[in-house]
């Protein structure tokens, strides 16, 4: 083996490695470590993992390009009859829309969109679908005949998905895989921790997490499915309140009863003016009411002049909220 | 001091769609075929060293003169040519700007991306498949096939490499040109 390619099969190590679940900051550092031990290093994990991403096009070939060699056992084959499988069953319990079936462009192509923090973007997917983005996000499409994927690499998004018979429409959600047997739903990630609310239809969340391979649950209208690390509920609640949780589609935030502190939370994450609770007894306070998402002004009037709480500066420019 | 972020990005958007006319240029001019890819990583290296200091504005200019002053320096460390020759080595390949690689059509893309898939060998092609398609770690796929983990580790990285020399162009057959490259003079004396 020659020099480079001595560098070139390390690179390809720490490539593979920091996609496995288990990369820990710990590896990040000694991956950090190793580039800056040499430019060449970067030269060569640059370049790999430059030509890795390209190859992300592979799952935009189709089951005919991919299909393996005859003379051998076909497991990839065995992923699309799972998917014809799920789609036929799909087609007997599925409520869907009545959405026309556009013909689909033969050449797809990844596309990506964000919104900023208190951003807000309707985005209209070649297929029919589309899609609506919620404060800091960002997900990326990959839309062919065969199939419909969305990766949501971070943030919140409503989906209305076309139902195109044989054509899944997969939401990837870090280690959640959610496969639309229905409508309307939305996703929220945060990090590894990912919430499904579903209006109308049903969706099927999958952990994509090593060893929980199998398990699974379908979700219904009015249903809450909550995935936190390994483990994943769900919640049954009114439709109601799952509209509730939705009402940021048109810039309202809705809370009943909920405690200051997730309310807190649903703010900061819309505005790029933060709110801070130092205080466990103001934490706890209920409040219900709407509110408009980016007006933290008439928010924080509202805790001083109807809770009587103190609001002030702090010294790095968050508003911190006591009594 | 340009940040590696950018610096990164630079690389990738700029240089790396150069590597085709690049190893073709280091293969017209130098006797040794074997060291084509050492040649290559070298050049890449100093060009990042270099531009590390200041994004150069012509990247094809830029990567052309490193790597002609990179094969020159090699030559003459190497101590197998003559001054003739090094006076020959001025006047190194016709262009003096290493052309980009067209920009490939999302359709040419996926068609090149599915050539350098089929020239993979069978096992690494399947677990680059369950990478890419299923999203599967190299655990899930050691299960999923009934190989070793090793097995998987060691496939997938060669697969890496083989589709990144695939795609970006650089190790299709090494050919040697018809009419030998300067250096490939033997030394006289």
């Amino acid at each position: 083996m020659t020099r480079s390619q001595d560098i070139e099969a390390r690179a390809a190590e720490w490539l593979m490695r920091r996609e496995q679940p288990l990369w820990s900051q710990t590896d990040q550092a000694a991956l950090d470590r190793w580039l800056d031990e040499s430019m060449s290093h970067k030269a060569a994990f640059w370049r790999l993992e430059h030509a890795w991403q390209m190859a992300d096009r592979i799952g935009a070939l189709s089951a005919r390009d991919i299909a393996p060699r005859p003379s051998r056992a076909g497991l990839p084959l065995k992923w699309w009859h799972a998917g014809a499988l799920a789609a036929s069953l799909l087609l007997a319990i599925a409520f869907f829309g009545l959405h026309s079936r556009p013909a689909l462009s033969p050449q797809p192509s990844v596309d990506a969109f964000d919104t900023d923090i208190g951003g807000h973007r309707i985005v209209p997917l070649v297929d029919g679908s589309r899609i609506e983005l919620n404060t800091a996000t960002n997900l990326r499409t990959l839309i062919s005949n065969k199939r419909r994927d969305v990766w949501l690499d971070r943030g919140e998004a409503f989906f209305e998905v076309a139902h195109i018979e044989g054509s899944a429409f997969v939401v990837h959600a870090g280690p959640r895989l959610i496969t639309v047997v229905g409508t309307q739903f939305s996703v929220r990630r945060d990090g590894d921790n990912v919430t499904v609310a579903v209006v109308q239809g049903r969706v099927l969340v999958e952990d994509t997490t090593p060893g929980a391979s199998s398990a699974s649950i379908t979700v219904t209208p009015g249903d809450v499915a909550i995935g936190l690390g390994s483990s994943m509920m769900v919640v049954s609640k009114p439709v109601a309140a799952v509209e509730d949780k939705l009402t940021w589609r048109d810039g309202r935030l809705v809370f009943d009863g909920t405690s200051l502190a997730e309310v807190v939370d649903d703010f900061n994450r819309y505005n790029r003016q933060q709110l801070l609770i130092s205080d466990p007894a103001v934490a706890a306070i209920r409040i219900s009411g709407t509110f408009k998402a980016s007006n933290v002004e008439a928010f924080v009037r509202l805790l001083k002049e109807a809770y009587g709480l103190k609001v002030e500066l702090t010294a790095d420019g968050k508003l911190k909220i006591s009594t | 001091m340009v940040d590696d972020q950018v610096l990164k990005e630079w690389f990738c958007r700029e240089v790396l769609p150069l590597e085709r006319a690049l190893s073709a240029f280091i293969r017209r001019n130098w006797r040794d075929a074997a060291e084509v890819v050492d040649l290559r990583q070298d050049v890449y290296e100093r060009v990042l060293l270099g531009a590390r200091h200041g994004l150069p504005a012509q990247a094809g200019q830029f990567v052309y003169t490193v790597a002609r002053n990179h094969l020159i320096n090699r030559a003459k460390r190497a101590r197998i040519v003559s001054f003739d020759v090094v006076v020959d080595l001025d006047a190194i390949s016709g262009s003096d700007v290493l052309d980009p690689e067209r920009q490939l059509l999302a359709r040419e893309e996926l068609r090149r991306i599915q050539l350098g898939l089929d020239k993979l060998p069978p096992r690494c092609r399947e677990v680059v498949l369950l990478r890419k398609i299923r999203g599967l770690s190299t655990r899930e796929t050691a299960d999923e096939l009934g190989i070793g983990i090793d097995t998987v580790e060691k496939q997938m990285t060669l697969g890496m490499r083989a589709l990144a020399n695939f795609m970006l162009g650089g190790s299709a057959k090494v050919q040697r040109s018809r009419v030998p490259g300067l250096l490939a003079r033997r030394p006289a004396r």
